[in-house]
């Protein structure tokens, strides 16, 4: 037998105690996974938003805390086409309203003519008519959902909206929703001449940064541009406080589970303190002993850490069957299995080091001796 | 030629501050391949001398000679126990989780010997103590004197000169224990080993070449 399955076995000595120290770790590290899953989820969906249709950027109010909040004048729109290197700008209003069982059902106004801003293939009918004719199109998902088709009508804040067409986008967040024209959701929301963002195409061969830094300059204090997710990171603090609350997770989940697996190996030592004693007796050294039990524990740690990846990504389905799958869509990228193993792998080490280091300094004849 | 294997001179161990003395200015030779038999009532500091002497503990005072090892002045022992000692308790001390094979192999970590090395070594000492048929049993589906026996062919696993036995028999009942007895001596009379077995019976005691007794932390004469 070599060391290594010696130390894999010997966790498994005390089953129970051992299965509950790994629910205990697991929980923490499937939050730290379910969190990052919809952490990437959000910011996919975000980035499809950004680099919808042909705009190169979007246009949003300076030092807003949640771009969704972002609220512009209409008469940007205009100004923005002239700046150089813009070929065309289309002003966007967004607005969310409680469509039956769906309370985060996403509305977005533009204008007909500006509709290839979003990059959507119309699967059934056409597109609702300029003006303030109330008329809707509705997303893929969304007509699924509310099971309704074109010819069928929408009650918005009280007024009926006819469906012109089914729209696909490829972004759930759209494709939950619906697209009406700017106008209409302008008088719906009560923000006449305001819109949320500005698309932003560019003309062929003009730079982006350039352009991005003219707008900038301009609208220093009125306007900011988000040309990517980083920009968007230092404008939209919604991911960023996602961010913030899985890494403050993770730093519980390594607390609470340091504790746990401290917990669980003093233990498992204390109960093996003549074993240890005899390990020394045959002539294992100090060192041997500090790696076997650190061992132990980051093979506890490890497992839980498998298990953890599972529940995170239970949890994840469970959420998605119980109707979140509406306006998310799962990321799983590896990145986020990989926070989780190091979260597992830096508790196991944190964890075991002191019972680790504690069996290894054991006096040999104290320990022979102990009942 | 001098040919002892273990010379102590005036040795002292003290515990709690000296308040009780374990050890009382022990001398001792022992020559190499001799049993021994170390017998004295509880509390006279036969297992401490036995602890001394397989380096499981440092003396406050005076020095001890094992198998050419100044054990005063060696920091780390773990090697002298594993190449030269070979324990074997009153309790058996094996790991429950394992096979006995497995246990036979656990003082063979570390000593560069291969797996497929470790393995057979431990197969040819459980063939020796008589439990080649129990080679992949856990030690809670053995008898007493089965766990004995694996104990024994445990310590034997790195071939050491020396064999320290503390009360080898003292759980076992009397066919059990003198099946052990007849495989140490045998193991000192074909192997050559320096055989030291601590014990309070004078009959296990008079088996061995020659007879310490230990009284109040002295060898008494």
């Amino acid at each position: 037998m070599s060391f290594f399955s010696l130390i894999v076995k010997n966790p498994f000595r005390n089953k129970t105690r051992t299965a509950l120290a790994i629910v205990g770790i697991a929980i923490g590290i499937a939050t730290i996974v379910a969190l990052g899953i919809i952490t990437d989820g959000l910011k996919a969906s975000t980035e499809e938003t950004l680099k919808a249709g042909g705009s190169d950027f979007i246009v949003v109010e300076a030092n807003v805390s949640d771009m969704f909040f972002s609220k512009i004048d209409e008469k940007y729109v205009n100004e923005i086409t002239k700046i150089d290197g813009v070929d065309q700008a289309a002003g966007v209003l967004m607005a969310m309203q409680s469509v039956e069982d769906n309370p985060y059902f996403v509305i977005i106004g533009i204008d007909a003519k500006n509709i290839q801003f979003s990059d959507m293939k119309i699967t059934k009918g056409k597109v609702f008519s300029s003006g303030d004719a109330r008329e809707i199109i509705i997303g893929k998902v969304a007509s699924e959902k509310m099971n309704k088709t074109v010819g069928d009508t929408i009650t918005l804040s009280g007024d009926k909206y006819t469906i012109t067409g089914i729209f696909e986008t490829g972004d759930l967040q759209q494709d939950g929703g619906a697209f009406m024209s700017l106008a209409n959701v302008q008088k719906m929301e009560s923000k006449e001449d305001k819109v949320t963002m500005i698309y932003v195409k560019i003309d062929k061969g003009a730079d982006v940064e350039k352009v991005t830094a003219e707008v900038d300059k301009k609208y220093k204090s009125e306007l900011t541009t988000v040309a990517s997710l980083e920009d968007l990171a230092s404008v939209d603090q919604g991911l960023s406080i996602i961010d913030t609350a899985s890494w403050a997770i993770s730093l519980l989940a390594i607390v609470i589970g340091g504790i746990g697996v401290i917990n669980t190996m003093i233990m498992s030592v204390y109960e093996r303190t003549r074993e240890i004693g005899v390990l020394k007796a045959v002539g294992w050294k100090n060192r041997r002993i500090l790696g076997m039990i650190l061992g132990e524990s980051i093979v506890l740690t490890l497992v839980a850490g498998i298990v953890g990846c599972v529940m995170g990504i239970v949890a994840i389905q469970a959420l998605m069957l119980l109707g979140m799958g509406g306006f998310l869509k799962p990321v799983y990228n590896f990145d986020v299995f990989a926070r989780g193993f190091a979260v597992a792998l830096i508790v196991g080490l944190i964890g075991g080091f002191y019972p680790a280091y504690r069996a290894s300094r054991l006096p040999p004849t104290e320990a022979l001796r102990y009942e | 030629m001098n040919d002892n294997i273990i010379e102590i001179k005036n040795l002292e161990k003290g515990f709690e501050n000296s308040k009780i003395m374990a050890l009382n200015g022990i001398d001792l030779e022992i020559k190499k391949g001799e049993f021994v038999s170390i017998i004295g009532p509880s509390g006279s500091g036969k297992s401490t001398l036995l602890n001394m002497i397989g380096a499981l503990d440092k003396p406050d005072k005076g020095s001890i000679m094992v198998a050419g090892n100044n054990l005063t002045q060696k920091k780390d022992l773990s090697n002298f126990r594993s190449q030269e000692i070979g324990f074997i308790f009153q309790l058996h001390n094996l790991i429950p989780n394992i096979s006995v094979q497995e246990n036979v192999e656990i003082p063979m970590y570390g000593t560069g010997r291969s797996g497929k090395e470790m393995r057979e070594r431990a197969l040819k000492l459980l063939d020796y103590v008589g439990l080649s048929e129990k080679i992949k049993r856990k030690p809670t589906e053995l008898s007493g004197g089965e766990r004995q026996r694996v104990a024994i062919a445990r310590a034997l696993a790195n071939e050491p000169s020396i064999i320290l036995a503390d009360e080898p028999t003292g759980s076992l009942d009397s066919k059990t224990g003198k099946m052990i007895l007849d495989r140490l001596s045998d193991l000192h009379s074909k192997e050559n080993v320096t055989l030291i077995m601590v014990t309070h019976d004078m009959s296990i005691a008079s088996l061995a070449d020659r007879t310490i007794k230990v009284l109040d932390g002295k060898v008494q004469n």
